[in-house]
């Protein structure tokens, strides 16, 4: 997939597009509104990161533009304002999600990669996890065709772990993911460690869990190896 | 301290009272000197008359000196009045007037007398007008009557007069101290200028309208500050956390190095907390959330209480949610008043020992509907209690990973939504919290 990141601040550019890269994504980067104007006008991007304040552009016009010209570029919006307000205005003008400033890494990757499932989906994506099924359109999981209840928070942490399988996810970046922004204040890394013993144990009623690994001192990762 | 119409009143009594005792203390001697004048000027109006017709019929209808009619006298009945003529020698001429006692028919009365002396045919005669005292000092008592009635009623009308007056030409300034009571925030400064056709006033509704205004406009600046300070503040926070965590992705680290890395993680997700924090407050200080929603409360709470439950369960904490009645919160945002919960449950939780126990009842209550949130953990001293919803208040929050700002946003949403919030606190026995919504939602 083809990547442009536009963002004025050359260093924190070159730390996503290093980020994308190692994940397999092709990165352009654009510092300047109309530098990446001209990018969008000559090549064919999956994503454009679009960051919405930039000192030479209207980052809004730019979505129009690239759409005035037939671009089918997805645009995720990237800012340092993170109100609810500013994310439905983000929305309003075409973007397909909104992430606010400072975000993790691997949540950047997971929207992309939620945007572009949205985009390419055909039928009814299930993911497969040792003996466990997962459908994503109706957010249930079985094995052997009979259905684990979860709630809604450990279904989450628990598909988030699995579409970043291989990947070791801190507490601070599941609980983030889960928890958004509005009760940062309330960071309790006890609340993941709770709700990922609750999820193992309603697993393991039905089925072992070898996959989901704890990493000491880090936080969890999903190994499909296992 | 007294109203300025108290006092405008107070002042034009007492001077109405001192006007009028000045006035009652002469009134005696000024009533006198007018009567006198006037009597005097009587006497010698009606000696005009005797002399005029002395000069036309002559003295001897008076007085004849042949007929041995040495004298004239004429009283009236009652003795008020008498004029008498004689014969005298003086050496003299006489034009005084005096009070003397005369005796008429054995009766001894006290008169004001004019003595006037003419000569006629050169013989020298005496004339006498005499008039009662004791009318003049009748007339006297009427005066001062019509005086007295006079008197209480111009002070009665006045006194009334007055006080209309001074509540109409002041009610324009009881407008302005009714502006100043309603208005909590300079933003809710009602900026009408108030109708009045005082100068002095319209200067004074004008300053204050002005005033309001720079303040509103500097505590909006203020905002905006925190505003854009916070914002500015995100992007190098990205830098850094892209740069540790790409360093931690993709470097090979001896555990030490990979958990110090975590540690600068963790720093700076609590430097993100912050700034998102003063954002939350600076943003609800200045009205730019949605308040578009119909949030069922209840609803709220048992999300909250499936989220804590499981948290709580494994520190042998008990969750209970009493939902005895149904709640819709109008013109609210649903998000912050989870927010204003949650801090509050999760506070309750992180406070309690084991075994302890949450409590969430929601309950109608006098027309007005509250949700009482108890705990049975360490509790707050009174000092404690007056602090807590202070920024940056570490004493009641949590020390792991709090920043001790969670019950400062509480308050914002609560003062945000119209929402009372009471807390009560024993030490070891726990705490309560209760949310009072408005009446009328």
């Amino acid at each position: 997939m083809n990547v442009l990141i536009v963002e004025d601040e050359k260093s924190l550019a070159h730390e996503m597009a290093a980020y994308l890269k190692s994940e397999g994504l092709i990165c352009d980067l654009a510092f300047t509104g109309t530098d990446a104007s001209e990018k969008i006008a000559v090549n064919l991007y999956d994503f454009v990161l679009l960051d919405l304040g930039l000192p030479d552009y209207n980052g809004t016009d730019l979505i129009q533009e690239a759409r005035e010209a037939g671009s089918e570029a997805s645009f995720i919006i990237i800012t340092a304002r993170g109100s609810v307000e500013d994310k439905v205005k983000g929305l309003d003008l075409g973007a397909d999600d909104y992430l606010a400033k400072p975000f993790a890494l691997v949540e950047l990757y997971s929207r992309i990669q939620a945007v572009a499932r949205r985009k390419f989906a055909v039928g009814n994506p299930v993911i497969r996890i040792g003996d466990f099924s997962i459908e994503m359109s109706t957010r249930k999981i079985s094995v052997n065709s009979k259905t684990v209840e979860l709630t809604k928070k450990e279904y989450e942490l628990l598909l988030y772990l699995v579409l970043n399988r291989n990947k070791v996810l801190t507490r601070h970046q599941l609980y983030e993911h889960i928890w958004g922004n509005m009760l940062d204040d309330q960071y309790d890394s006890n609340f993941i460690d709770v709700h990922i013993k609750n999820v193992r144990r309603k697993l393991n009623e039905h089925a072992p869990t070898p996959w989901l690994e704890t990493v000491r001192g880090t936080g969890y990762m999903v190994n499909p190896d296992q | 301290m007294l109203r300025l119409k108290s006092k405008l009143a107070i002042f034009n009594l007492l001077s109405r009272l001192i006007f009028t005792s000045v006035f009652i203390i002469l009134m005696p001697y000024l009533v006198e000197r007018i009567n006198i004048i006037q009597t005097d000027n009587e006497l010698i109006d009606k000696r005009e008359k005797v002399i005029d017709l002395i000069t036309q019929i002559g003295i001897d209808p008076f007085i004849n000196l042949n007929l041995d009619n040495e004298a004239f006298g004429s009283y009236n009945i009652l003795k008020e009045e008498f004029i008498s003529l004689e014969r005298a020698d003086l050496e003299e001429h006489w034009n005084f007037i005096e009070i003397t006692r005369r005796i008429i028919e054995d009766e001894e009365i006290e008169y004001r007398v004019l003595n006037y002396s003419f000569e006629v045919d050169g013989l020298t005669y005496l004339l006498e007008i005499g008039k009662s005292l004791s009318s003049i000092i009748q007339t006297e008592k009427n005066i001062k009557n019509i005086i007295w009635v006079f008197l209480a009623f111009i002070i009665l009308i006045t006194l009334i007069a007055d006080q209309y007056f001074t509540r109409y030409i002041l009610y324009p300034l009881d407008r302005i101290i009714n502006k100043l009571r309603n208005t909590s925030s300079p933003v809710l400064f009602d900026k009408k200028p108030i109708e009045t056709t005082t100068s002095d006033f319209q200067q004074l509704d004008e300053t204050l309208i002005l005033l309001m205004k720079k303040m509103e406009d500097l505590l909006q600046k203020e905002k905006d500050i925190t505003v854009n300070i916070s914002h500015e503040l995100m992007t190098p926070i990205s830098i850094l956390r892209s740069k540790l965590e790409n360093i931690l992705l993709q470097t090979k680290q001896d555990e030490e190095t990979a958990s110090r890395i975590e540690e600068s993680l963790k720093t700076l997700h609590r430097l993100k907390t912050l700034v998102n924090s003063l954002l939350l407050i600076a943003r609800l200080e200045s009205k730019q959330y949605m308040k578009n929603e119909q949030v069922p409360v209840n609803e709220v709470l048992s999300e909250i209480i499936d989220e804590i439950t499981p948290v709580a369960r494994e520190r042998e904490i008990v969750t209970e949610f009493l939902r005895r009645d149904e709640f819709i919160l109008g013109n609210a945002n649903r998000s912050l008043i989870f927010s204003m919960f949650y801090n509050v449950v999760n506070n309750a939780v992180k406070n309690s020992e084991s075994k302890g126990k949450v409590r969430i009842k929601s309950f109608c209550d006098d027309q007005r509907h509250s949700v009482h949130i108890s705990d049975t953990g360490r509790g707050m001293t009174e000092e404690q209690l007056k602090t807590i919803f202070m920024r940056f208040n570490k004493r009641y929050t949590s020390d792991e990973g709090g920043t001790g700002i969670g019950l400062a946003i509480t308050k914002s949403i609560a003062d945000f939504h119209g929402i009372d919030i009471r807390v009560d606190s024993n030490v070891h026995r726990g705490t309560d919290f209760y949310f009072l919504f408005p009446e009328n939602s």
